[in-house]
């Protein structure tokens, strides 16, 4: 036989493509320029569009009027391929970022890009490696990046974080932040306040400690960690039992990014459920700092407050969901918090007292919370063996998927899940990288609907409601407009009227809505892009729709050029 | 239904689950030999992977390395047709097309713990059985471990 044909070693992948390699140079994102995000909404500069969660654009070319014409400008197929860790559950999740013409955007498995932001041409991409047999209890996801200081953050599925030269994509640092072994992961957006970038545990259904960390945005060296779960002798730690380990494996994880007020400069990260989930024999006590707000002082990463929404948790309902950010007309410093557990909360942000608390959906069992934020516990899987039925689900009445403010109408707009489940309690010992659920849990595959809930959170008034024949699972965006964006579980991308909920347009994208719409213009033309794919913990939030079309498109829509 | 026990080698050439177009059209996936890494003084991972003649098979195809970190894999093409493999890479995954009798190199940089799999994407190679498995033992740095006693596993 001949000597071997010399093959060569082995090039990336994306040399065998159309991707450019580089993105334009934008002028610095810093931190200054951050805070002041909504003086130039021409951008997308952090994951809500501002540090006050508010999600609002002031961009106004598309409104009530026109809306009716608008189409898709371009649109961005991320593509799967092979064998791929949470093959069955990848969702395309993101919030895209835009600077200057240029999109930043993250994908599932570990993939991210830089994009035209006029011709969706793609300029770099990064794909981190992601071991197929990481522990994923919700899905092959990521919401979103960071983008400041010349690089891009991105939180990975093995929990590293990783900086890009924002405008090469070539890695700068890479930092190991997570323990796979014990079922941790990342899928949290990053958020840049000050020098620091800051991120959150995944894993609430791995019997995790839950943490926040901070890290030096240069270098990558992490300047603080703040547990969720205090240890004995800690405060909040007469919440657990003294004579046991509950709290080496409580939870409370941060896996949805924090709101930020630079004047208070506390972050407000919300937490998630308790582990095991459904069995609270294990644990007695209220369990803090599970399903609640933490606020955070972002310069130390002490926990300045608490304000726990569901104590002593059997349901699954984490309070990881956003806090949004907004000022009473007496100039009062408020916080907004539509729970898991079907209640509305309305916070003072300075000392985390108790405002205001009101249903926002039609259906709760599991328990009542009085106006003066009396919890008392109905209905729940407390008897080894025995099916409990409750509403809402373990996805809550509404998930991580955001509600948007509008400062024009002062009101917020919540999407809403109505979905029942059945928990039945199973015992089981705690082992690492092993689900420690306590239960059973099988969620409802009929007898659901949702809508877009108009909500004044000054009265608790429901304005208005769009009713939709199933859940609503992705976020809201508002614009000055008039519009509410908000995307559908069967691919329909709508536009509402603001004030009335009048449904003025909408899109078939293929396939289900499960991220967080953006919105940004160009030499002067606005654009509204959304990121579709139908994925992630399906069977927790809407398993009728198991079976629907996934998908992994980027679908960004203008009007028409004259 | 009948189950069996024992030596699964056996098992698996009984049930036809071993080689080409028996029970199975192709081979079952993670059927084949079971390799280990050695680390160099460089600290590099270097392993030899080969496509034998007619067994569409990457052996070793399940392939151990001791940490996460730079490997280096010689892959060879015995067959008399041509394959091709696409490995995972932090970055981006990496490709080498490997025509008939061939041989080549491929980098990689990868995170440990962990598993990845890789295959020849050309024709349905990867399905007749041209997908193997990377996998990386070790723990991550205690700087990335939770603030706890020592847990149980598994």
């Amino acid at each position: 036989m001949t000597d071997y044909v010399d093959a060569g070693e082995a090039v990336p992948h994306k040399t065998l493509s159309a991707t450019k390699g580089s993105a334009p140079a934008t002028s610095d994102v810093n931190y200054e320029r951050i805070q002041n995000a909504r003086s130039e909404p021409e951008n997308w500069l952090t994951y809500y569009g501002t540090y006050d969660g508010q999600r609002h654009s002031a961009l106004d070319q598309i409104n009530r009027e026109n809306v009716k014409r608008l189409s898709p400008a371009w649109v961005f197929q991320a593509g799967s391929a092979g064998l791929h860790s949470g093959a069955s559950t990848y969702s395309f999740e993101s919030s895209p970022l835009v600077v200057e013409g240029v999109m930043y955007v993250s994908g599932p498995e570990g993939k991210l890009w830089a994009i035209d932001a006029t011709t969706g041409e793609e300029l770099w991409r990064y794909k981190h490696a992601s071991p197929y047999d990481v522990s994923l209890c919700c899905g092959n996801v990521n919401r979103g990046v960071a983008v400041g200081h010349g690089k891009v953050y991105l939180y990975t599925l093995n929990a590293h974080l990783i900086a890009l030269d924002a405008q090469t994509g070539d890695l700068v640092f890479d930092v190991v932040n997570g323990d796979v072994r014990a079922g941790e992961s990342g899928t949290v957006a990053p958020l840049i306040v000050k020098d620091k970038v800051i991120v959150g545990s995944s894993g609430g259904e791995f019997g995790l400690r839950g943490h926040l960390d901070a890290f030096d945005a240069q270098t990558g060296e992490r300047q603080w960690r703040c547990y969720t779960i205090p240890k004995p002798g800690e405060p909040g730690s007469e919440t657990w039992p003294d004579d046991g380990e509950a709290w080496q494996r409580g939870g409370a994880n941060c896996w949805v990014t924090p709101t930020y007020d630079p004047e208070l400069e506390l972050l407000y990260q919300g937490t998630g459920n308790p582990a095991p989930d459904f069995d609270g024999g294990v644990r007695p006590g209220d369990n803090l700092y599970t399903d609640s707000t933490i606020a955070v002082d972002v310069n130390t990463g002490e926990i300045r407050w608490h304000y726990q929404f569901t104590p002593h948790d059997l349901w699954d309902y984490d309070s990881t969901m956003e806090n949004v950010l907004f000022d009473a007309p007496d100039g009062r410093k408020l916080l907004a918090h539509a729970d898991k557990n079907g209640y509305f909360f309305v916070l003072d942000r300075t000392n985390g007292e108790l405002v205001r608390v009101f249903p926002f959906v039609d259906r709760i069992t599991w328990g009542e919370i009085t106006p003066d934020g009396k919890v008392t516990p109905k209905v729940y899987p407390d008897e080894e063996g025995v099916p409990v039925h409750f509403w809402p689900g373990p996805a809550g009445g509404k998930e991580w998927t955001h509600m948007a403010y509008s400062p024009r109408t002062g009101l917020i707009y919540v999407p809403v899940q109505e979905v029942g489940a059945t928990a039945t309690r199973r015992r089981r010992e705690f082992k690492e990288s092993i689900p420690y659920w306590g239960a059973g849990v099988a969620v409802d595959l009929d007898d659901h609907y949702g809508f877009v809930a108009a909500i004044d959170p000054l009265t608790g008034e429901e304005k208005w409601r769009w009713r939709n024949e199933y859940p609503m699972c992705s976020s809201t965006l508002t614009t000055g407009g008039g519009l509410v964006f908000q995307g559908t579980p069967t691919g329909e991308f709508v536009a509402l009227d603001e004030e009335t909920g009048e449904k003025l347009w909408s899109f078939q994208c293929g396939s289900g809505h499960h991220s967080s719409p953006s919105t940004y213009s160009v030499d002067g033309r606005q654009y509204v892009a959304v990121p579709t794919g139908w994925g992630g913990w399906i069977e927790g939030f809407l398993p009728g729709l198991l079976g629907a079309a996934a998908g992994d498109a980027l679908f960004v829509f203008a009007l028409p050029e004259a | 239904m009948t189950a069996t026990a024992g030596d699964r080698d056996t098992q698996l050439h009984e049930a036809g689950l071993d080689g080409q177009n028996r029970t199975a059209l192709g081979r079952l996936l993670g059927t084949g030999n079971v390799g280990h890494a050695e680390e160099g003084s460089d600290g590099v991972m270097r392993a030899t992977v080969r496509i034998p003649e007619d067994e569409l098979i990457f052996d070793p195809s399940i392939l151990v390395f001791p940490h996460g970190g730079e490997v280096e894999l010689t892959l060879i093409n015995d067959d008399k047709n041509t394959h091709c493999a696409v490995l995972p890479n932090n970055g981006d995954p990496k490709i080498i097309w490997l025509v008939n009798h061939s041989k080549g190199i491929a980098r990689l940089n990868l995170g440990g713990p962990g598993t990845y799999y890789y295959g020849s994407t050309t024709g349905n190679d990867e399905g007749r059985g041209l997908t193997a498995a990377l996998v990386f033992g070790g723990e991550v740095p205690d700087s990335a471990k939770i603030d706890r006693p020592p847990q149980p596993r598994p």
